[in-house]
């Protein structure tokens, strides 16, 4: 068993046994729901009843139901996708990535973040699909076998790219993620004593016995899916951003693209994962495991990925300054100083500014301020995607064709219903997955539990 | 009576053998398997009974008739006898042409399986050299109109020709023997026909043919045919009145001073031709002549004629005018004047030229800017005599008074005015009208039939038009539709669309033209002249295929015309070749200088009490609707007005200052509705959205004519009208729809199209207007637009007026083209098989929008509606960019950095007070290195082997990246389902089955969710190469042409196969003047741009291009072997 410096902060805080740990996880699933749940996911289902009913309207009437025109053919639905995207990342992010730097803290969160990024994969999936003027021929983008003699897809399209890159992580991530569920589901299903839910479960957990050998295989899947998914992090969003900067539009052609958009993704998943953790650690009552270093840790995270961010929107203005095009230095110029301006600086101010705040240990620990400024975060993030899209194409090489972009109600409903479908689905995880991975936190329980790094637990010391 | 005769069929039955007898009852010669089928012994014991076989019976029946039921209905009928001309696939074209009282061409009509589609010029017959404007393209589109009346009414309800027909006759009867007036209310009748048969008209109910009294010198001694010209009547305007009969021709648009100044200055009232194309300076005051002024189809052509900078001269054009009009926006030089000092402005060039003033008329208040440019005019004219022309657009005597006399001094009527080669249009006497409408009121009148005219709308005092015309006791239209005046007669008698009737014309003294029906009639209706003729008793009524009017055309041209020739022996050949080309030629006549004499103190008494006020108006006319004829057509109506690019409306132009000073909202957008203004002239007042017009005099307002179509909600067509959200019509007076914008013709009175406001003020409305263009200028981007004068064009090499983009690379910082860099391999098309090419010269295109309604006919470009424009989802495949210089810009496209460094781009967003103007078609370049090919997922945007960029719509899955990633954002969307979808019901032709007969079946309609762009009008390539295919022989210039091409007036468009080096295109690309643009983007168009040279003095654009090109002289390498041919200059990309 491995040894923690006594000086790293625990990572569960108070005394707590295994046997705790399942109580504390399991208690949202076996016991009644609050009332606030069932409000919060009335709501959430709601809303996103009324983004479905949005989205019916688009497709019965046509993509001129929002307020694209001939020049910005791209806006909320793109900005959106990416910014669903971005979301989804931070959760393979934290699975595979620390899993591989044996970050330990990972394990109180990375179940939700998990969920969260398939949600939010889900969410982004969406938006490619209703965007297509002809959703029901739009399988035409998989290299499949068809009627149509020797057609086949066009490989130099960066679309097509995206449809490989994000079908790969949606897989990989929910495969990945229910691989880790799958020990769990087996407690749960010890545990059920309502026969329903105790089938349910057996399903889900696939006749886990929590055999040596299951344990074993256990371990190498997961180090194999997170060595898989680890490059998948960073390819999924280059290869989103390669949408942009193969183009020849002024503001999208950009090499800076690919790395740039990964920290930003990694910037807004984890400003995600935070809001969403603290209402979850306080509505299900998990303080002693998500507590102020977990949030530390990833306002640290937040506050890199903030700079790197901040770092790529300068390095932008310097190079369209450098470069000497006319068209390029203009696109900045105008995002700054044209009639998006707001969006610009709203995005500076969110995304450059607010993060650097982080760099006070106080504000950094602090719970409320780091919920506001997570939402400041993806606030921020959502107009970054705005900007590249929005200003890039609305005032691009002839001025005769510049434009302004106006979102109609159901490009507004479509991204609010998204929101709501998320919430929905998160908070049905919330009710009936653990949302903690049991099994993974009892095995730092140990070494990180409080009460036995400073030896108050009862019997601590017949351990050793 | 019976008969013994036997017939037989072969001699087994005749001879009865054993054989035939025992097969002749047998209708198969083998046993059927019927009993071996029913032979199965089961079925014996089968249940079904007959009531159970009569069930199954019904049932299957039923379901039968119900699954037939959902089978879709397909209107494809074929011939049932395939007429001779016609194979389906194949267009035939015939030569006719079109007037409609207001424009006058020769056209090609194309057909298709019987159905007119398409309207294009025809440039091998007539003088009007193939030109056209949009509305002639687009009457093609008006045939198919569903509001057109389908045949005969009486007071509102639907009848037969045989009742109106006796009924209208009883009431001419009656008034002739109560001895009141019959009066015939058209407009200019330019028709011999039409004349002689109205001749007889007047001859059945007035006793007498009224024309007689004319005075035989004013008719040409040679004139090839008898009919007398009306136009000649005006000096006996009393004695006509008391004629039984009178024919009164009114115009909307009066050129009544025209041919009252010639009548004082010369003793003829009639109006000159003009040859612009003889005048090496062009100096206009007010006249659009490129757009709407007298002939402006055949003035196109002429002016083109000597606007190339390569030709022996390059004629000066200086106008001087209120609005910024299509003219003054290709001007070379434009001065801004208030209509009050039209009169100051020609009496200052009177003096300048003639040397002596002219009395009363005070011109010192002319700004200093105007007084430069009228002296720089008047210099011009003088050192060009005899090779100038002046003109102006006022309709006052006065004024063309002076205008004689300076063209009189200029010694033009030698050469550039023809005195002796009259132009028939426009005869309308002004005071005619006002004079009818006071004998109606004296009840003198007893019948009026009006004809291809709309006093109730398009005169200035209509409401009492509409009181008098209650005291006529036969009222009767001929207007094909209810309109504003025809709804007010009893009896409508609808006249055919030009498109299905016979016609003849002679719209200039020696041209005389024919217009033959390329349908038959879509509804019940009946030609006008047949109408007249059936009326006085010259024929009878005998349906829709009546040869009546046909016969009485090819009787007058065997009278006369073929009477006069030589050059065919038998009528028949004359005829037939006149059919085929449409028109005849005659010798023009050669001008003369006739003697003058004006008198210039009386004019220069009329100028002087021309006053203006605080805000003066100046209504024009424009390209899209000009006086409103065809407000129903969703074509022209959705068409960008060349200046403003406003589609759907109807506006106030004002000079930005102006607004300002108003508080009046100087944004146009999506979002960013206009400020509405009240404009109040005497009693009358219009309430008008305020558009900011660069180049607007200021103090000065331009409101169009044409629009306010059909106030009352008279069916004039569906798209006159206002529709909502979901394109329904909005509802407006009487319970009726709210028509398109304001008539302005409420205000003109006595023909003045310039008069003073009494006020004008702010209201609190706002409303969009739907603009196809939000911003005005080009922000220095010199890629895109290219314009130099030609004095540097003339005196310096090409790239100081165009250069090229060179790159540096390699360690030795080698100099090499942009052209040579290639992120993609080079796509097999130079110099291997063909590689469609165009050049587009924007010294050439005037911007008059004709290309645009083309290539909206030949493609199937949906019509989308107001809302739809605004939001910015305008579905044109090719388009009409309009830049304007700012204040930074010497001229469109050139940044003067030191002013720049000033002002920075907001500077730069501003246009000038009165700022050069650019029109630019941009359509898709089909490049060779397409931005939209690579990205498409599907591969549904490809390259073709001849260098096309196709686009193929249903591989389209509608990601809409290709249009994302066009740097020239020319790919349309198709938003919506436009041919089904209700939001277009009103708007778009394709939604109702007879709008639907206009689409070109050549050409697919697309689905919703897919991407379209111009096509480089494949399928014309296609059928062009088929063509030289079946006659064995190479495509050559010619074969084809795109719809855009084909019909630009002013050929500014050049198409053809680039690999034949021969061909046109490929020389025109290889010119110095040509560019590519946005070539730095390194797409490699199949489309080049001709730099745009203007015929003015720039200092500032001399010191910056001649500059530029010291700067850079000594650089200039010997590129390396560009396909383009550019190559002699060079250009770092960083200067720009």
């Amino acid at each position: 068993m491995h040894k923690e410096s006594a000086i790293r902060e625990p990572l569960i805080l108070g005394h707590k046994t295994y046997h705790d740990i399942t109580e504390d996880v399991c208690r949202s699933i076996e016991g009644k729901a609050p009332k606030a749940w069932y409000i919060m996911l009335g709501i959430a289902m709601l809303v996103g009843l009324y983004g479905v009913g949005c989205i019916c309207y688009l497709l019965g009437t046509g993509i001129g139901t929002w307020g694209l025109n001939k020049t910005v053919e791209w806006a909320w639905d793109i900005t959106n996708f990416v910014w669903w995207v971005g979301i989804g990342h931070a959760g393979t992010l934290i699975s595979a990535v620390l899993l591989l730097f044996r970050q330990r803290w990972r394990m109180a969160i990375n179940r939700s973040a998990e969920a969260m990024t398939i949600f939010a994969v889900f969410m982004a999936g969406l938006f490619p699909l209703i965007h297509m003027g002809r959703l029901w021929v739009g399988y035409w983008v998989m290299p499949i076998p068809n009627q149509f003699g020797s057609l086949w897809v066009n490989f130099n399209s960066p679309l097509l790219w995206d449809v490989f890159a994000i079908s790969t992580y949606l897989s990989v991530s929910l495969v990945f993620w229910y691989i880790g569920l799958i020990p769990d589901f087996a407690t749960i299903r010890d545990r059920a004593k309502s026969p329903v839910a105790k089938k349910a479960y057996s399903i889900l957990s696939f006749g886990w016995s929590g055999r040596a050998k299951h344990w074993n295989r256990f371990e190498i899947v997961s180090l194999v899916l997170a060595g898989l998914a680890t490059p998948l992090v960073f390819s999924v969003h280059s290869i989103v951003s390669f949408d942009f900067a193969t183009s020849v539009i002024p503001g999208w052609h950009t090499t800076i693209f690919p790395p740039y958009f990964v920290a930003g993704a990694v910037f807004s998943g984890f400003a995600m994962v935070q809001t969403l953790l603290l209402i979850l650690r306080k509505g299900m009552k998990l303080e002693a495991y998500i507590h102020t270093k977990h949030v530390e840790y990833m306002n640290i995270v937040i506050m890199v990925t903030g700079s790197i961010v901040g770092v790529a929107y300068l390095t932008e203005l310097f190079i369209s300054w450098y470069s000497g095009v006319e068209y390029e230095s203009y696109a900045f110029i105008n995002r700054a100083t044209g009639p998006y301006w707001w969006a610009y600086w709203s995005m500076m101010t969110c995304n450059v500014i607010s993060p650097q705040l982080m760099w006070i240990r106080k504000l950094r620990r602090s719970l409320l301020f780091t919920f506001f400024i997570s939402i400041v975060v993806n606030i921020g993030m959502w107009f970054e995607r705005f900007v590249i899209i929005v200003t890039s194409i609305h005032r691009d090489y002839l001025p005769s064709a510049w434009s302004m972009f106006y979102p109609t109600w159901v490009d507004i409903g479509i991204f609010i219903g998204t929101l709501g479908l998320f919430f929905s689905f998160y908070l049905l995880f919330a009710r009936y997955f653990p949302v903690l991975a049991i099994s993974e936190l009892k095995t730092i329980l140990k070494i990180s539990g409080e009460s036995y790094k400073n030896g108050t637990a009862p019997g601590h010391n017949d351990h050793h | 009576m019976g008969t013994t005769k036997k017939y037989w069929k072969g001699l087994e039955e005749l001879n009865a053998t054993p054989q035939f007898t025992e097969r002749a009852d047998r209708e198969f010669p083998q046993e059927l398997t019927v009993d071996q089928f029913l032979a199965d012994d089961k079925l014996k014991e089968s249940s079904t009974g007959r009531r159970d076989f009569l069930k199954f019976l019904g049932f299957s029946v039923a379901a039968a008739t119900l699954a037939a039921c959902e089978a879709p209905v397909i209107n494809a009928v074929p011939y049932v006898v395939k007429p001779e001309e016609i194979t389906p696939g194949v267009a035939n074209w015939y030569a006719s042409s079109y007037y409609d009282g207001y424009s006058y061409a020769s056209i090609l009509v194309k057909t298709r399986e019987g159905r007119p589609i398409h309207v294009k010029g025809n440039r091998d017959h007539g003088f009007t050299k193939g030109s056209v404007n949009p509305q002639i393209v687009a009457s093609v589109l008006s045939l198919y109109d569903g509001e057109r009346l389908k045949g005969p009414h009486t007071s509102g309800a639907e009848t037969n020709w045989t009742s109106i027909d006796s009924e209208i006759i009883k009431g001419l009867n009656k008034a002739q023997s109560d001895g009141k007036k019959i009066v015939l209310l058209s407009s200019t009748v330019i028709s011999p026909t039409a004349q002689d048969v109205i001749g007889q008209f007047s001859a059945k109910f007035g006793g007498a043919v009224p024309m007689m009294n004319v005075a035989p010198a004013v008719v040409p001694a040679d004139a090839p045919e008898g009919e007398v010209e009306n136009s000649a009547v005006s000096d006996n305007a009393d004695s006509a009145s008391n004629n039984k009969v009178e024919h009164i021709q009114y115009d909307a648009v009066s050129y009544n001073g025209i041919r009252e100044a010639n009548l004082a200055t010369f003793g003829k009232r009639i109006i000159p031709s003009y040859n612009f194309a003889a005048a090496k300076v062009i100096v206009s005051i007010g006249a659009d002549f490129l757009n709407s002024w007298l002939l402006p189809t055949e003035f196109t052509t002429q002016y083109l004629l000597n606007r190339n900078p390569d030709g022996a001269f390059m004629s000066r054009h200086f106008q001087f005018e209120a609005n910024m009009s299509l003219t003054g926006s290709n001007s070379d030089m434009r001065g801004m004047l208030k209509p009050s000092e039209y009169g100051k402005a020609l009496a200052f060039l009177h003096k300048e030229i003639a040397g002596s003033a002219v009395a009363d008329v005070d011109t010192s208040s002319l700004s200093e800017d105007t007084v430069a440019k009228l002296k720089m005019a008047a210099e011009e004219l003088k050192a060009n005599k005899g090779t100038s022309l002046l003109i102006s657009g006022s309709n006052r005597k006065s004024h063309q008074v002076v205008v004689n006399a300076i063209n009189i001094a200029l010694n033009n009527y030698i050469s550039s005015i023809n005195l002796n080669e009259e132009i028939n249009l426009f005869v309308s006497e002004d005071a005619k009208m006002d004079r009818l409408v006071k004998e109606m009121n004296d009840k003198k009148v007893g019948a009026v039939i009006i004809w291809d005219t709309n006093p109730a709308y398009s005169y200035a005092g209509s409401e009492a038009f509409k009181a008098a015309l209650a005291n006529v006791g036969l009222t009767v239209s001929m207007s094909r539709y209810a309109d504003e005046s025809a709804s007010l007669c009893t009896y409508i008698a609808p006249d055919h669309h030009a498109l299905e009737a016979w016609a003849d014309f002679n719209p200039k003294t020696s041209h005389y033209s024919l217009a033959q029906p390329t349908i038959r009639p879509l509804h019940n209706t009946r030609g006008s002249v047949e109408s007249l003729m059936i009326w006085s008793g010259q024929a009878t009524h005998v349906g829709p295929d009546s040869t009546n009017v046909h016969d009485r055309i090819q009787q007058n041209w065997e009278q006369y015309g073929f009477a006069q020739q030589t050059e065919y022996l038998d009528f028949f050949s004359y005829w037939n070749a006149h059919v085929h080309n449409s028109c005849g030629s005659m010798e023009i006549k050669a001008p003369s200088v006739w003697p003058f004499n004006a008198d210039l103190a009386a004019a220069g008494k009329d100028m002087a009490s021309v006053v203006g006020s605080d805000w003066e108006i100046s209504l024009y006319q424009k390209a899209s609707l000009g006086i409103g004829l065809q407000a129903g057509n969703p074509w022209l109506q959705e068409m960008p007005d060349p200046i403003t690019k406003v589609t759907w409306d109807n506006y106030v132009t004002m000079s930005p200052a102006d607004m300002e000073e108003m508080g009046l909202s100087l944004e146009v957008g999506q979002e960013s509705p206009s400020s509405v203004v009240t404009v109040k002239v005497g009693e009358k007042e219009l309430t008008l959205p305020v558009y900011p017009q660069p180049g607007q005099t200021p103090k000065t307002i331009g409101i169009a004519l044409g629009y306010g179509r059909g106030e009352g909600g008279q069916k004039i067509g569906r798209s006159a009208y206002h529709t909502d959200f979901f394109g329904k019509h909005e509802s407006g007076n009487n319970d009726g729809r709210r028509s398109i914008g304001a008539n302005a013709f409420i205000i003109a009175a006595n023909g003045i199209l310039e008069l003073n406001a009494d006020s004008i003020t702010k209201t609190n409305d706002v409303y969009n207007l739907a603009c196809t263009q939000t911003h005005s200028t080009v922000m220095g981007r010199n890629s895109i637009v290219k314009e130099t004068t030609l004095e540097i064009y003339k005196s310096q090499p090409k790239s100081a007026y165009n250069h090229s983009h060179m790159l540096h690379s390699g360690w030795n910082h080698d100099e090499k083209h942009i052209n040579e860099f290639n992120l993609w391999d080079e796509h097999p098309i130079e110099h291997v098989g063909h590689r469609w090419a165009m050049t587009i010269d924007l010294n050439s295109c005037i911007g008059c929008g004709s290309c645009v309604i083309a290539c909206q006919s030949e493609n199937n470009v949906p019509v989308v509606g107001k809302d739809e424009v605004r939001r910015g989802r305008d579905m044109h495949w090719l388009r009409l960019d309009r830049y304007y210089a700012s204040d930074v810009e010497p001229t469109v496209g050139t940044k003067d950095d030191a002013k720049f460094d000033e002002g920075g781009f907001a500077a730069l967003e501003i246009p000038s007070d009165n700022p050069k103007v650019i029109h630019m078609p941009m359509l898709c370049q089909h490049c060779n290195h397409a931005p939209c090919e690579t990205v498409c997922p599907v591969a549904a945007t490809t390259h073709s082997n001849e260098g096309l960029n196709q686009m193929t719509y249903n591989r389209c899955i509608g990601t809409r990246y290709c249009a994302n990633n066009c740097p020239y954002k020319v790919r349309r969307f198709n938003w919506f389902n436009y041919p089904s979808y209700r939001k277009f019901v009103e708007v778009n032709p394709a939604q109702d089955d007879l709008g639907r007969m206009v689409l070109n079946p050549d050409v697919v309609v697309r689905t919703r969710g897919v991407m379209e762009k111009c096509s480089f009008c494949v399928q014309k390539i296609q059928a062009g190469k088929l063509e030289a295919k079946k006659q064995d022989r190479k495509v050559v210039d010619g074969d084809v042409t795109t719809a855009c091409s084909d019909v630009c007036p002013t050929n500014a468009i050049t198409f053809g196969d680039w690999n034949d080096t021969e061909s046109m295109v490929r020389k025109s690309s290889q010119e110095d003047r040509a560019y590519q643009v946005l070539e730095e983007v390194g797409t490699k168009p199949n489309i080049w741009y001709k730099v745009k040279v203007r015929n003015d003095h720039n200092e500032a654009l001399a010191s910056i291009q001649v500059a530029h090109e010291a700067g850079h002289g000594e650089e200039t390498v010997e590129s390396g072997p560009t396909q383009e041919g550019h190559g002699d200059e060079t250009h770092e990309e960083a200067h720009h």
